[in-house]
């Protein structure tokens, strides 16, 4: 067994193990457990790309930092998050469900085989449902089951695509299909277009999004940000597998903007907060989208650092939402003012994951969309370029105007203070895509 | 006896096709559930006799399966959700003469696409590559999309997701059976699928517009 081999089976552990490390009772095992698998994650980079049961390149590699690291934050805050709140489904399941899901996720992420690939997108479904309904009440009850309902069914539909492709090709094999020079086929083109479909519902796809927005704004804050920052991505990236078989430019790169559009115009009226954020999501997931679609050096890239910046700007919005929550007990925007003085830590990490998330320099998230608009660019693609331009420049707005409002606009009255670990986290979570801009203006442009 | 076995399968995948019209003109639960189980047991007896023309022992290993995993242990969970003075229990207002036409309508779409350019280059591993038997795995699946979003309890989706998997499975015993690993994979998924939905079951009957999630 070589020392890649053991750091991927090392990487799909760890959550385990931390849910055990949980149940011994040592304080903080489970956090540093998934402490050290950020950093086994982190080492993995040595030995990309890696080519066997399990598949890891470049890419595979930023998706599993996203996701071991989301899932440290979110277990960290989800201890404070639930302090003075019961869960419905007992904090032993709860932590239980959250390890799985993590590992499922990890599982989708690193295995060399298009239906297992399958079976692990259904098992985050499976270890994510429940998870969505720890604070028991009927909206709560009725996002879970749209969510089941809606992504299995989505999901479903995908293995149809996998069928096509096993028929095609002979292979499920994600190293032998790269490796090998497939023609394009009217099967296959169906194949692909089929998981536009299918894994298109857990990326947010219109108009098969319907359950984000309810999944999203309906599950407690820590979740919120898994599915958010991490469950989405890893989607995406099983739908990227699939495309690279035959790339059907065009088609995803229209869905993708149509439902850029679509989130930018949900966006313009969004009443709650949770809602809003849950939007900006399909529409930073469709802007991976098309960079993955473009390919190249900037479309890859761009929809990578977009990624993996959006993650922790996301994760650090939900963060503040889940603080505001708590302290305010509103869930709408109209009913929350003054925040900058009742909650200034929160509120600033508030303000600042508002900014990371809607793209604006110097955060990561920015050079990601540039690069992605430049390889649109780059390819002749000056309509969908031009539409996207107005329809993220709405999202923009939309999104930073109702963020103001709630920090800056009224008086609030001040309650209490405001949870330390659960403000420190957003604030940390909405910086690191800051620290991600400027790397990558320091490293990669060496403008400075 | 393979000769047999391919005269078999129109009439079988045409009862599975008749079990999904049941399902969808049912209201009472409990039979529903029964319908399901009669589907997934026509299944893994086609999967047999699949097994027989190919001389393929993963479709004999693949039936087996159905009927362990959907046949036996789904039909269990979803009844034992089923309180002994609940047994008829039922949805309200199922509009079957609507439900039947628009079934109908998706039968008719299963054969227009099979017979369209889309699948005109698929030859199937059944009775001599006839692609008309792709009918049934396509208006079963849209049987399944339509029994979610024609009913409202929680069972009748579950059900309709059920059928939705079942015609996947009979997509791929027609078309090009995939590893059994991976099969096996996808079972023991809908099954924990299947449970979660039963916790969800317990907390919410039917589904009806929430105003908290306009929008």
């Amino acid at each position: 067994m070589n020392t890649a081999f053991i750091l991927i089976i090392l990487t799909l552990l760890l959550p385990v193990l931390s849910y055990l490390g949980y149940l011994s009772r040592v304080p903080r095992l489970d956090n540093a457990l998934s402490l050290a698998n950020v950093a086994i994650a982190l080492f993995l980079y040595e030995f990309t790309p890696f080519s066997g049961t399990f598949y890891v390149d470049f890419t595979t590699w930023v998706f599993i930092l996203m996701v071991t690291s989301v899932h440290l934050l979110s277990q960290v805050y989800s201890k404070s998050y639930f302090r003075k709140q019961e869960i419905w489904i007992g904090e032993n399941l709860f932590n239980l469900l959250l390890a799985l899901f993590t590992t499922s996720m990890i599982f989708s992420l690193e295995i060399n085989n298009l239906g297992l690939m399958w079976v692990g997108i259904e098992a985050t479904t499976i270890s994510s449902a429940l998870l969505l309904m720890t604070e028991k009440n009927e909206t709560s009850a009725e996002a879970t089951w749209r969510y089941i309902v809606i992504v299995s069914a989505g999901v479903t539909f995908a293995f149809i695509s996998i069928i096509l492709i096993y028929y095609s090709i002979g292979t499920l094999e994600i190293s032998s299909i790269l490796s090998m020079k497939v023609f394009p086929s009217l099967t296959l083109n169906v194949a692909v277009a089929i998981a536009l479909v299918g894994f298109g519902t857990k990326v947010g796809v219109f108009p098969v999004h319907t359950w984000l927005p309810d999944a999203h704004s309906e599950a407690p804050s820590p979740i919120s940000a898994m599915f958010s920052g991490v469950l989405l991505p890893t989607a995406l990236y099983v739908l990227y597998r699939i495309y690279e078989i035959d790339p059907m430019r065009e088609l995803f790169v229209w869905a993708a903007v149509i439902s850029v559009i679509a989130a930018s115009l949900f966006l313009g009226y969004q009443t709650r907060y949770k809602r809003m954020f849950a939007y900006s999501t399909m529409e930073n997931m469709n802007l991976a989208l098309i960079g993955l679609a473009v390919g190249g050096e900037y479309g890859l890239f761009g929809a990578l650092l977009l990624l993996l910046s959006h993650s922790f700007g996301k994760a650090g919005a939900f963060y503040s939402s889940g603080g505001i929550l708590r302290y305010t007990g509103a869930k709408k925007i109209e009913e929350i003012h003054g925040l900058w003085k009742s909650m200034p830590v929160t509120s600033s990490a508030l303000l600042m994951s508002s900014f990371a998330v809607t793209g604006t320099p110097p955060f990561g998230t920015f050079f990601g969309e540039f690069l992605i608009f430049y390889s649109l660019f780059s390819i002749h693609y000056y309509v969908q370029l031009v539409l996207l331009l107005f329809f993220v420049m709405a999202a923009f707005i939309s999104v930073n105007y109702n963020v103001t409002r709630m920090v800056f606009l009224g008086v609030a009255e001040k309650k209490g203070e405001e949870d330390s670990v659960m403000s420190g986290l957003a604030l940390l979570s909405s910086a690191i895509p800051l620290l991600i801009g400027v790397i990558y203006v320091v490293v990669v442009t060496g403008a400075l | 006896m393979s000769a047999i076995g391919e005269v078999l399968l129109f009439p079988l995948s045409s009862l599975i096709l008749i079990t999904a019209f049941y399902m969808q003109g049912q209201e009472f639960i409990r039979p529903m559930i029964r319908g399901q189980l009669v589907q997934s047991i026509l299944l893994a007896v086609i999967s047999v006799i699949m097994g027989i023309i190919t001389d393929d022992s993963d479709f004999i290993i693949l039936a087996v399966l159905i009927v362990v995993l959907r046949g036996f242990l789904i039909t269990f969970f979803l009844e034992k959700g089923i309180r002994k003075d609940q047994v008829h229990l039922h949805e309200k207002q199922v509009s079957v003469a609507y439900l039947f036409i628009i079934s109908l309508v998706f039968v008719l779409t299963a054969v227009l696409i099979v017979y369209s350019v889309v699948f005109s280059s698929i030859k199937t591993e059944s009775i001599t590559g006839n692609q008309g038997i792709l009918v049934f795995p396509l208006a079963l699946f849209f049987q399944g999309l339509f029994l979610i979003a024609s009913r409202r309890t929680t069972y009748a989706q579950i059900m309709g997701y059920i059928e939705e998997e079942n015609a996947i499975v009979l997509f791929a015993v027609f078309l090009l059976p995939i590893p059994l690993l991976i099969e096996a994979s996808v079972f023991l998924d809908v099954l924990a699928l299947v449970v979660i939905s039963s916790v969800v079951v317990v907390e919410k009957f039917t589904h009806e517009r929430v105003e908290e999630l306009r929008g």
